[in-house]
């Protein structure tokens, strides 16, 4: 076995067949340009989107991928959506090798039928029909053939350049075409920088872009629905599941939306109606009534979706929701505007985009169903409160992280409007940690720790911890001190401080060996609750501006308690900087020969940035991650 | 007289238990006002009841049919339980020959001033999901969960089918009560096995029974009569009975392969049938005997046979590859790209080894079916290895469900090479790693099988670091690192498709204080050598510099910081997936005018048994420090007894990794 097995491998990779330039579906017409960087070319995606009236449209369209490593599989994966009022006519895939030669034609009955798991519903009624290839060699070409129907012209399909990272565009071209008793409502997002042609006259609207390079992914991107260019559409007669409906802005969809899936599903029973009045009668205070309200929702109900039909859009009634103590974000959020409302309190369900990496604002333009999640606006005393009506433990008002700071469209009895959502600014999400260290002169460490949060770190503490059994919590908790090994926990308390808005940990520990040891001194890391460890990695040559989504504020304070047996060697100094970004401070106040008072302030702004501060960013982390390891130098 | 409150307590505590109800619907106060489980505190729902029937029931024209009853009663403490008040009832849905599933007298229990209420699930609220071509399941979920609320349903599935599912008998929650009762006939004989750390009380009985078989006759006369006659045929039902009470939770722990492993629960497999007038029909009884149905069975016996399909290419191979050995990697690489894995599991060909070789995609038994029957007749003697995955977890006994996936094994001298066709990275010997499990069954064409040992070879990184301190508490250096065996295997699944560039931020981004330049790999995708990978690195954030000494970590950027075993105490063997051997050596150069002030103490710890071993050594001459560090762990799966020690372990070397150089200026 000494030959080089290389050659074996090499040898069976290139499988040479014939060979045909020609061919219009062979690799070699791929330009240079747009292999880099790229898992996938789209040589050819065409789509002709056709309005036939108000209750049918037609998407007739051809893709050409050709997938050049692994990595761009995913790209040929065909997974087709489809439903009662959303059928799928025809649809063909032929696969060819690097030379453009057929390798196999898939047909209908080849791919496979299943149910549309969304991972949270309980029930959903659509399904897709799905073929993923499995490739024998890199690269090969797959070129599809899709004729979908669909009766919901609420929901046109839009244009969108790219469908990812690390993909080049060689043709995109789409067409919609509409009767002409129809307006159509656009809006174009990043046409800039790149060559988009369009061409719009009565009844048709058409976009073209050629030759796209492929988009490399990098850390703290925005999301991609910033960089690349998309149109979105929306015709003022649709239909919805079977609704029609006629809206020209957010106003009239608004009130189409109100009129057609929300009235008249709010009815409640008697009993539960008095109930309410019952509970709220000892306050006359508007938002303590909502609080009321809003606590009895959260101990009565949980989400469970199901979706059918046009219960994808119209919430379920109220009095189901009030029997059966559970629904979907619509029928929580219009279950609770129904119980706010028999006490005179205005709530209205609002249709936004809920995630926490991308915070998605809907379309100001383009009136059209937009939105996957449904909280509720009160206005009260010229304020917007928002709630969450899904979760049980979040406190009243709180929103952080899931669907803060975005537009979104209020839908009330008088039409839509489109508010923004609550802003949370640095200091709204904010960590305190306060406590004491005691190092003995073994070096084992013996901590007392609160920790409270708010904001979008109350979330993520919720998150972690709220729920957990003491085993589950032991082991969480080590890992956010991961830093400290050999802990031993004597207390481990959580509470979700809902009056407050606060997450509050209370904590106590002795770790063993906390310190590390040279033959005559002692080193300890006097930061040791809170570290920053990770730096963003470094891009050479940044393509993207970067995000950071949300700002937020750590305050820690600690009394350090410092082994008597042991001389001071060597203390820090005061540390602050301050920049675009945020600020740092990091102090050891001294009180006496064996005590500390340990403080450190770090502030993160969120914020777009340009790619070209991206390095300086690092920079500012990476001097934050040297002053928490400061260490502190006893003598023995 | 401590004897006589002794047994009076025992007698109150059983009288409790006895005044229990468990009838369908009849829910007890005290069931809905307790407000933890008394055992577990911990507990968010708990299993009141669990009941489980099993019986053959005859169909005329039909045959024996198995029905499946279950009565589920769970008492639901807080929010975090509400998940048990939706239930998932999968079952096999073909076109034909389907199971069926009913569900009925599902409700919630709470109370409400005082009085018991219930709320009925309703039939629309059961939903059936076709999930696939051959699988259904029923969901649903109950009305009105609130903190401390019942909900209870009984189901029956009803399958043409004679195999029964396993019993269960512990879940994520606690269970108060639990009772089955699994009737055969005497026509079917399981073998029976438990797994878990439980003790399970079983009671065999014997029941007689008759089945009454309606014949219907006409007589041939002038008078067409039709006569009825009923036929009895008594037969002796083998049952079963297990009852338990007061089952803790199965509790999830880290390094845990496959927790099913450690789960209580009672297994079935059916070994023979003995029907009236007719032979003994054998099915499973020894692993000899389930290797030998196995290779008799047409789909994996069968299709080693065939072997036209492939003539043509090993007659290529041949001519190309004279040397035996040579011959024996270029057709496992062949296989490897000839046929793709298409994600399907088993130990029998899917869809045939001719159309998959044909089509290019197959299931595993598909692929590597095929190379056994390439190297047999390219003269290689070559066999195949039947295994049970982590994620199907380690047979109970012998069955043929056991086993669940099969590679190929080349017996050589007193050595087996095994082979795994379906996945790209793996070499002889270097499996993936779903098959690191229990050990594999090699099956030779006489008939004989033996056990082989799965795991062969330890993973085995090597990394070397020059480097050199400047005064100012800069670092600048050159590292080497080898990765050989599994650990050439996990470098190419993470590595081997992407490119340098990337690779650079991400090993930038693990060792986060390192800057990384004029990087190169060598082997990155030749299989048969090490993956080898070269860096050059900078870094101002490795030493401390204080006044006039300089401070670090003998290992710098590559020193254990953290101990991943933080649990007090653990109740699952440790699972390292394979033996371990990682060597770090460290030379540093340090910056002139300085001399060395103080260096850790050599170290050396070794866990029972030879079970692993961690070596650390610092020396200092003149102006150069070498640090020679060595793990290595021995067997792949640690019992449980050897937690503290382990853990220890960790411990002590993290605290050696600790420890600092000091340098200071003269």
């Amino acid at each position: 076995m000494k030959r080089n097995k290389y050659s074996i491998v090499l040898l069976l990779l290139i499988t040479i067949s014939s060979y045909s330039q020609n061919n219009i579906f062979s690799v070699l017409n791929i330009p240079e340009n747009l292999r880099k960087n790229a898992n996938s070319i789209v040589q050819k995606d065409e789509s002709l989107v056709t309005m036939d009236s108000q209750t049918s449209y037609t998407l007739k369209s051809q893709q050409i991928v050709t997938v050049l490593n692994k990595l761009g599989d995913d790209n040929a994966l065909i997974a087709l959506y489809y439903d009662k009022s959303r059928q799928i006519k025809n649809v063909v895939v032929y696969i060819y090798d690097a030379f453009g030669n057929e390798i196999k034609k898939i047909k209908r009955k080849d791919f496979k039928d299943v149910s549309a798991y969304d991972g949270f519903s309980l029930y959903n009624d659509g399904r897709y029909l799905y073929y993923k290839y499995i490739p024998l060699s890199y690269p090969y070409t797959i070129h599809s053939i899709i004729e979908i129907k669909s009766e919901n012209t609420a929901g046109i399909p839009s244009w969108r350049a790219i469908d990812g990272y690390n993909q080049s565009v060689q043709l995109s071209k789409f067409t919609f075409r509409y009767p002409l008793d129809v307006k159509l409502n656009k809006k174009e997002y990043n046409f800039n920088g790149f060559d988009v042609k369009s061409n719009a006259i009565n009844g048709e609207i058409s976009y073209e872009v050629k030759n796209i390079p492929a988009i490399k992914k990098e850390p703290y991107a925005p999301s991609f629905r910033k960089i690349i260019p998309y149109v979105r559409l929306s015709v003022n007669k649709f239909n919805l599941e079977g609704v029609k409906g006629i809206a020209n802005n957010w106003k009239e969809f608004g009130k189409w939306y109100y009129d057609n899936l929300i009235q008249g599903t709010q009815a409640l029973p008697v009993a539960t109606k008095e109930k309410i009045k019952n509970l709220t009668s000892g306050t006359n205070d508007t938002i303590e009534k909502a609080k009321i309200i809003y606590n009895y929702v959260q101990n009565k109900v949980r989400y469970i979706s199901v979706q059918v039909g046009i219960g994808g859009y119209k919430p379920m009634l109220s009095s189901d929701v009030d029997r059966l103590g559970y629904g979907d974000c619509k029928a929580l959020t219009n279950y609770t505007s129904a119980l706010l409302n028999v006490v005179g309190i205005k709530a209205y369900p609002t249709l936004i985009y809920a995630g926490e990496e991308e915070k998605r604002s809907i379309d100001a333009q383009v009136a059209s169903p937009q939105g996957n999640h449904m909280i509720l606006n009160l206005p009260i005393n010229n304020k917007n409160i928002w709630l969450e009506c899904t979760s049980q433990k979040v406190p009243f008002g709180e929103i952080a992280s899931f669907t803060d700071d975005r537009d979104a469209l209020v839908l009330t009895p008088n039409g839509g409007e489109v508010k923004h959502t609550r802003v949370y600014t640095a200091e709204d999400n904010m960590q305190q940690t306060n406590g004491n260290m005691i190092i003995d002169d073994k070096g084992n460490l013996k901590a007392q720790l609160t920790i409270k949060s708010t904001g979008t770190q109350y979330d993520y503490h919720l998150g972690k911890y709220d729920g957990e059994t003491p085993k589950e919590l032991d082991v969480s908790l080590k890992k956010y001190f991961s830093n400290i090994n050999n802990i031993h926990l004597s207390k481990a308390e959580v509470a979700n401080k809902k009056k407050e808005a606060i997450y509050k940990e209370d904590i106590a520990f002795e770790a063993s060996d906390y310190a590390s040891f040279t033959d005559s001194q002692m080193l300890i890391k006097i930061n040791a609750f809170n570290r920053r460890s990770t730096v963003p990695k470094r891009i050479r040559n940044r393509k993207l501006p970067f995000e950071i989504t949300n700002g937020y504020k750590d305050v820690d304070s600690i009394n350090v308690q410092l082994p008597k047996a042991l001389k001071v060697n060597y203390i820090p100094e005061k540390v602050e900087l301050k920049n675009k970004f945020g600020e740092y401070v990091m102090e050891l106040k001294k009180i006496d020969e064996t005590h500390y008072l340990y403080v450190r302030k770090l502030k993160i702004l969120g914020g777009l940035f340009p790619k070209e501060m991206y390095d300086s960013y690092r920079k500012f982390i990476k001097q934050i991650r040297k002053y928490d390891n400061t260490k502190i130098i006893l003598t023995k | 007289m401590q004897k006589i409150i002794f047994t009076l307590i025992l007698f109150i505590l059983s009288q409790l238990v006895i005044s229990q109800n468990y009838k369908v619907g009849k829910i007890s106060k005290s069931e809905l006002t307790e407000k933890v489980y008394p055992l577990d505190s911990s507990a968010n729902a708990a299993f009141l009841y669990s009941k489980r029937n099993t019986y053959f029931k005859y169909v005329q024209n039909e045959g024996f049919k198995v029905i499946t009853e279950i009565q589920e009663r769970i008492k639901i403490y807080n929010h975090e339980g509400y998940k048990w008040a939706t239930k998932e009832i999968s079952y096999y849905n073909p076109s034909m020959n389907a199971e069926r599933v009913t569900i009925s007298n599902a409700k919630t229990y709470s109370l409400k001033d005082g009085k018991i209420e219930s709320y009925k699930l309703k039939k629309n609220d059961i939903f059936d999901v076709k999930e696939n071509k051959y699988w259904s399941t029923k969901k649903f979920t109950m009305p009105n969960i609130t903190d401390g609320c019942v909900v209870e349903w009984t189901y029956r599935i009803t399958s043409p089918y004679t195999s029964i599912d396993a019993v269960q008998l512990q879940y994520e929650i606690p269970v108060k009560k639990i009772s089955c009762k699994i009737e055969i006939p005497e026509y079917y004989v399981y073998s029976i096995k438990e797994t878990g750390y439980l003790p399970i009380n079983i009671q065999k009985l014997q029941k007689n029974k008759t089945i009454v078989i309606k014949d219907k006759t006409r007589s041939g006369g002038k008078v067409v009569k039709t006569y009825y006659s009923t036929n009895n045929i008594n037969y002796i039902s083998n049952t079963t009975v297990i009852e338990n009470t007061n089952v803790p939770a199965l509790l999830k722990e880290p390094y845990v392969n496959n927790i099913d492993n450690y789960k209580s629960a009672i297994h079935y497999e059916l070994a023979t049938t003995k029907w009236p007038n007719k032979p003994l029909k054998n099915y499973t009884k020894s692993w000899e005997d389930v290797a030998k149905t196995i290779s008799k069975n047409s789909e994996f016996g069968g299709e080693l046979k065939k072997t036209s399909y492939f003539k043509e290419d090993l007659d290529k191979l041949r001519a190309k590859f004279p040397n035996k050995n040579e011959l024996m990697l270029a057709i496992f690489e062949f296989v490897k790209h000839k046929v793709k894995w298409n994600n399907t599991y088993g130990k029998y060909s899917y869809n045939g080894v001719r159309t998959a070789y044909k089509k290019g995609e197959g299931s595993v038994a598909d692929i590597n079916l095929i190379l056994v029957a390439i190297f047999r007749e390219a003269g290689i003697h070559a066999n195949p290895i039947i295994l049970s995955t982590r994620s199907h977890g380690i047979p109970i006994f012998p069955t043929l469900k056991g086993f669940n996936y099969v590679i190929a094994g080349v017996e050589v001298e007193n050595n087996v090479l095994l082979f795994d066709a379906t996945e790209e990275n793996s070499i002889p010997n270097i499996l993936p790693i779903r098959d690191l499990n229990w050990k594999g069954r090699i099956i030779r064409d006489n008939g004989s099988s033996t056990w082989v040992n799965l795991i062969t070879q330890p993973a085995k990184l090597n990394t070397t670091v020059q480097v050199k301190i400047n005064e100012n508490g800069e670092v600048e250096g050159l590292e080497r690192a080898q990765y050989m065996n599994y650990e050439a295997y996990y470098f190419r699944n993470t590595y081997g498709k992407v490119k340098d560039e990337d690779i650079i931020s991400k090993m930038e981004e693990e060792n986060s204080n390192i800057e990384i330049s004029d990087f190169k790999i060598i082997n990155k995708n030749n299989l048969y050598k090490p993956a080898t990978i070269m860096y050059k690195f900078d870094s101002d954030e490795l030493l401390d510099v204080v006044d006039d000494k300089i401070y670090f970590k003998p290992l710098l950027f590559m020193a254990e910081t953290k101990n991943p075993f933080k649990l007090e105490t653990r109740d699952y063997p440790i699972d390292f997936g394979m033996p371990n051997n990682n060597k770090k050596v460290v030379s540093i150069t340090i910056p002139k005018g300085y001399a060395v002030e103080s260096i850790p103490e050599s170290f050396a710890i070794g866990l029972p048994n030879n079970l692993g071993v961690y070596k650390f050594s610092v020396t200092a001459t003149g102006n150069k420090i070498s640090v020679i560090s060595l793990f290595k762990i021995n067997t792949p799966i640690i019992p449980t007894a050897y937690y503290p020690q382990i853990k220890e372990f960790y411990k002590q070397m993290i605290a050696k990794n600790l420890e600092q150089i000091v340098l200071k200026k003269v």
